[in-house]
């Protein structure tokens, strides 16, 4: 079940010139894939014409069997009337309760559990608003900068957590961490400022799967080649 | 806050009486027309238990007409709240019947029900309804989208919790709302007292009117300006209680 683009052009509605135009790219198997480039350059837009929340664009997008595609971003807050733990019992189907506790506990956020949403960190709040969204029943989950505030060891496990628990999934991580995608990602669409052609490049990630499955060379060979494509 | 509301009134009340006097004695008015501070404290002593009553009945009718206003205010609203013709409609009608005044419909009210209670509640709640409505339109209608977007993409999205959310998430501009129009539907209901009405301080006020006798009136106006301190910060109190317990803070 391949996620295809063919020809991607989106153009704001009061503007001239396209955000994004002749965006080709495929996402042939499930795993953690990325969006990385600057800010502005379309990342967000294209996620949200994946998940359907922007209907008004042209060229072809082919996503059989991914029947059900979820965005969530970093700004998002759980409802204040009730604790976070509450709530996350609340919105998680019953059986996937003990994942959920699981997701808790590797989260880091087993101390705050308890806490209203607006009493965590913005690190936890993040942390808290994923784990939601990842025992939902999904295809492909798009995470828009789902780990910012959130320290660098505790954002690797988190990541190797999601890409073991669920490795028939697609994930697109939009991240402007480029050390992070290069590590963790199967493939990364890079998105270049729209003066350059083609506007998108894909690059192959490391796509590690524990702590130190990578050689540095490998990594940095990457990194370079995320870097110059930007 | 319920001392600090009584506080400020007596403040007001005392530099409009000592504005009055001022203007008695400069230009030497004599106690008909402003009566001496004697004179309005043997009114007081007289009218007292009259006028407190009154200022009671009144308030009955005004809390009975202002809950009823709040209860129509969002139940319209929460109906009214969707982007569908209906809803398009109730806030059009909504915002031009707003701005017809009440008070020029209150003699029809008047011949049609009589001049009971039910004449006085009605203009009181229609008084207090619309301002009510309006803000209770702007904020169930409005989306809190950092927190609805999870339950529209996951589906669970229901009626009762869209409101509920932007509900909580405006539950100061609701209490300040709601404080706020006691003061309306305290001044619709003299109003309504006023024009026809056989009870209640307006009523009075209307007596002491034709009496041209200002000591009743300055003390209607006081047992009004106190009773109403009291109930805005008992409303107020009583939306911290509320906001305490639903966001534990």
């Amino acid at each position: 079940m391949p996620l295809i683009c063919d020809n991607m052009t989106f153009t704001y509605p009061e503007t001239e010139n396209p955000l994004f135009s002749d965006v080709s790219f495929q996402l042939t198997r499930p795993g953690f894939h990325s969006f990385f480039g600057p800010s502005g350059v379309g990342k967000t837009s294209l996620a949200k014409i994946i998940t359907g929340a922007i209907e008004r664009y042209s060229g072809g997008i082919s996503m059989e069997g991914l029947r059900t595609r979820l965005y969530s971003h970093n700004k998002e807050r759980l409802p204040g009337w009730s604790g976070v733990g509450h709530h996350l019992t609340r919105v998680i189907p019953p059986s996937m309760q003990a994942e959920k506790d699981k997701l808790v506990e590797i989260f880091g956020l087993s101390d705050c559990i308890k806490s209203r949403f607006e009493q965590l960190s913005m690190g936890q709040q993040n942390r808290a608003n994923l784990i939601r969204y990842l025992l939902q029943d999904w295809d492909l989950l798009i995470m828009d900068e789902s780990l910012a505030n959130v320290d660098e060891r505790t954002r690797a496990t988190i990541i190797l957590t999601i890409k073991a628990m669920f490795p028939n999934r697609y994930f697109i991580y939009i991240s402007h961490n480029a050390m992070e995608v290069s590590r963790f990602c199967d493939s990364i669409l890079v998105f270049r400022n729209n003066s350059k052609t083609p506007q998108t490049v894909m690059v192959r990630g490391c796509n590690i799967c524990d702590e130190e499955d990578v050689a540095h060379e490998v990594l940095d060979a990457t990194l370079l080649e995320v870097m110059n494509a930007v | 806050m319920l001392y600090r509301r009584v506080f400020q009134f007596f403040i007001i009340y005392f530099l409009f009486i000592s504005g009055l006097m001022l203007l008695k004695y400069c230009l030497g008015l004599s106690d008909y027309v402003i009566p001496a501070l004697s004179g309005m404290f043997q009114t007081l002593i007289a009218e007292y238990s009259q006028y407190s009553f009154a200022t009671l009945n009144t308030m009955t009718v005004t809390v009975i007409g202002q809950v009823v206003s709040v209860i129509m205010a969002f139940v319209i609203g929460i109906t009214g709240r969707q982007s569908t013709w209906f809803g398009s409609f109730i806030k059009v009608a909504a915002y031009n019947i707003q701005a017809y005044p009440i008070v020029a419909l209150a003699p029809i009210l008047f011949i049609l029900l009589g001049d009971g209670f039910l004449t006085r509640l009605l203009i009181a709640a229609m008084i207090c309804y619309f301002p009510v409505l309006l803000s209770v339109l702007g904020i169930v209608s409005k989306p809190v989208e950092d927190i609805e977007h999870f339950y529209r993409v996951t589906g669970r999205m229901r009626w009762q919790l869209e409101v509920k959310i932007r509900i909580f998430e405006n539950l100061s501009q609701l209490t300040t709302v709601i404080t706020g129009s006691a003061t309306l539907a305290m001044a619709g209901t003299i109003v309504g007292e006023f024009i026809a009405a056989d009870a209640g301080i307006g009523y009075r006020i209307r007596i002491a009117l034709y009496q041209s006798d200002l000591a009743k009136v300055l003390i209607a106006l006081f047992l009004i300006g106190i009773t109403i301190a009291v109930y805005q910060a008992l409303l107020e109190l009583l939306g911290i209680a509320i906001k305490r317990a639903w966001t534990g803070r």
